[in-house]
């Protein structure tokens, strides 16, 4: 079958989901439900987590069913991160973790040094690190050095709803990683950002503003569903390749040859 | 007559005490509990900035939120009315509409905005592009900074704390029985403390946060503001400030004070405010006008708004006994429905035994 797989657990849904911005945690459920998702993403960062004051909001985001992705947003060094980490792992009783280092204050752009300390640290202390990153090779390339067994790139900055800015990069990230699980996290606002990503061969997609902010999120939530599954199955098909010119599919033997030249 | 009724409530917030407000110019004899000090309230409506803010709120929420609210919007002006005729103090009530501005930069947030409301509203409902010279009319201290807004002109604003107090000299004018300082839990027909009990005819629970041993799913969600003062730049009405990010809306009030907020974190955590957030609500200030640079902080506050799973509010009845909670963001707003819903028990109660 044709499972997501990451760090030796397969998944048959291949979208992922956050649980910030809903207009209830209720309709969080439900939109969560309607996306058929199965690893949920939350944070912790301003919970004041040593004291468990999330508490309940965390139960809920539990009761959806599925995987917790608990997610380090908010750090702005690797050790917040790596601290924040830890506590995570004891609070929520995972080594699964989406690494967020954030580098510009604005753009929420992953800042790539300490994603690549931070990625290092938590691997050595068993880990399983989702880090949310650019699109870029080279530092791809080093965090799965250290020990990162899938990777996040974004679309676009997060909250944006822009897509696929980079599609040349993302081709060639592909191309080149063609082994590396990869999740487009972040930027895709519409279903076709979400199909696009899989077309192009990338194995899920993580997304919360698009749901969580649209008119009604649940039903964004199924769109999303089938964007996805509609991209997968896409790409398992095998697109064609896009042509310059339209060819005819019947012989124009029969046209006059002056018809041929035209255009 | 055979209607007076003795009637317990527990929790001397806002909800609490409209319905003892109202119970007790109907005659009936009330009881009010509450946790802690009558003069300073613990919960979230002596932080909130009381705004009356059906529209805006209604981007975030369930169109319910934004038909109770245009009710509320019918009730504040009698009751607050009635109340300063019956106190003789203010608690300045200001149906001046609001503003909501957006930086250039973050125009994106305006539209999306206006196109999410204009999605949920009905169509009658006025909202109005403001240009440059447009909000610079309504808010002089926003000129030079903003070349587009909205202005929604229904909105009103109340001062919780004048409110807050004027309700209690209300409620200690009508004889009422105020309870400080008492952890109280709630059963039909009683309310139990720790070295006792009592009966009452009917027990209304609207204890917020405090009842969430009673209430499955009641959940905190922290809240922060900040109070600052300042004569360089005045504000004439609630403005809001659309951010990628973060929301801040800024609320005047009297002698140049302004309130900032509010945070909105999913945690039960009444710690002081952090850092962090002193940080995003002071810059999104700083933001709408530079003068307010050298505003004095004179407060900042936390605490949790009382929310259920779909943040929406209920109002729960048994034989003997009322609660009402979950009113989220949303006390002032959504007040004076709630507590109507309540008092619709003793509404029909007195035509029946009359």
């Amino acid at each position: 079958m044709d499972k997501l797989s990451l760090y030796g657990e397969t998944f048959a849904s291949r979208l992922l989901i956050g649980s910030a911005l809903y207009p209830s945690p209720a309709i969080m459920l439900e939109a969560v439900r309607a996306s058929g998702a199965e690893i949920i993403t939350l944070s912790l960062r301003r919970q004041n987590p040593a004291h468990q004051d999330g508490k309940v909001i965390w139960d809920y985001i539990r009761s959806s069913g599925c995987k917790l992705l608990p997610n380090t947003a908010g750090c702005k060094s690797a050790k917040e991160a790596v601290t924040l980490a830890e506590m995570s792992r004891e609070i929520f009783q995972t080594d699964w973790l989406k690494l967020e280092v954030i580098g510009d204050d604005y753009s929420l752009q992953p800042d790539p040094y300490g994603l690549v300390d931070a990625a290092k640290e938590l691997s050595k202390r068993g880990f399983k690190v989702l880090p949310y990153c650019t699109e870029d090779l080279v530092l791809c390339r080093r965090l799965l050095d250290a020990g990162c067994e899938a990777l996040m790139p974004w679309g676009a900055p997060i909250g944006t709803g822009q897509g696929l800015l980079n599609k040349y990069n993302l081709r060639m990230l592909r191309e080149r990683l063609p082994d590396t699980p990869m999740i487009i996290d972040a930027g895709l606002g519409a279903p076709s950002h979400a199909a696009e990503a899989m077309e192009m061969g990338f194995d899920a997609v993580l997304l919360n503003t698009a749901v969580a902010k649209a008119h009604d999120p649940v039903a964004m939530g199924g769109a999303f569903k089938m964007a996805v599954e509609a991209g997968r199955a896409g790409y398992n098909a095998g697109l064609m390749l896009a042509r310059q010119t339209a060819s005819p599919s019947t012989p124009t033997i029969g046209m006059p040859f002056w018809r041929r030249q035209s255009q | 007559m055979k209607s007076k009724l003795r009637i317990g409530i527990a929790g001397g917030g806002l909800l609490g005490r409209l319905c003892a407000w109202r119970l007790a110019l109907m005659n009936h004899e009330v009881t009010l509990f509450d946790a802690g000090d009558f003069e300073r309230p613990g919960g979230a409506c002596w932080t909130a900035a009381g705004m009356i803010s059906p529209l805006s709120e209604l981007v975030s929420a369930e169109p319910e939120v934004y038909h109770m609210g245009m009710r509320s919007l019918d009730i504040w002006p009698r009751w607050i009315a009635e109340l300063e005729r019956q106190t003789g103090m203010s608690a300045s009530y200001r149906q001046a509409g609001s503003v909501v501005v957006a930086h250039p930069l973050d125009k994106a947030e305006l539209a999306q905005f206006q196109r999410d409301l204009n999605a949920k509203l009905p169509a009658d409902e006025a909202l109005q592009w403001l240009d440059r010279e447009g909000v610079a009319r309504l808010e002089p201290g926003l000129a030079d900074h903003f070349e587009q807004g909205l202005y929604l002109p229904s909105e009103a604003d109340v001062n919780s704390r004048l409110l807050l107090n004027a309700l209690l000299a209300a409620l200690r004018q009508g004889g009422v029985r105020l309870i400080s300082n008492t952890l109280v839990e709630c059963s039909a027909h009683r309310m139990h403390w720790s070295s006792g009990s009592e009966r009452f005819d009917w027990v209304i629970d609207v204890r917020g946060l405090g009842a969430s041993r009673n209430m499955t799913g009641l959940r905190g969600v922290r809240g922060e503001v900040m109070i600052i003062e300042t004569s360089e730049v005045r504000l004439n009405r609630p403005v809001r400030l659309m951010h990628p990010r973060y929301k801040l809306y800024a609320v005047p009030r009297l002698n140049g004070q302004i309130i900032i907020g509010a945070t909105e974190i999913e945690s039960a955590d009444m710690s002081p405010i952090s850092l962090q957030s002193t940080l995003e609500l002071s810059s999104a200030l700083y933001a709408l006008n530079p003068a307010f640079a050298e505003a004095r902080v004179v407060e900042t506050s936390v605490n949790c708004r009382p929310a259920l799973p779909d943040n929406l509010p209920r109002v729960k009845r048994e034989p003997g006994l009322i609660c009402a909670n979950g009113l989220y963001r949303h006390g002032y707003l959504l007040g004076p429905v709630v507590v109507g819903q309540v008092l619709d028990q003793f509404h029909s109660e007195k035509q029946y035994a009359a």
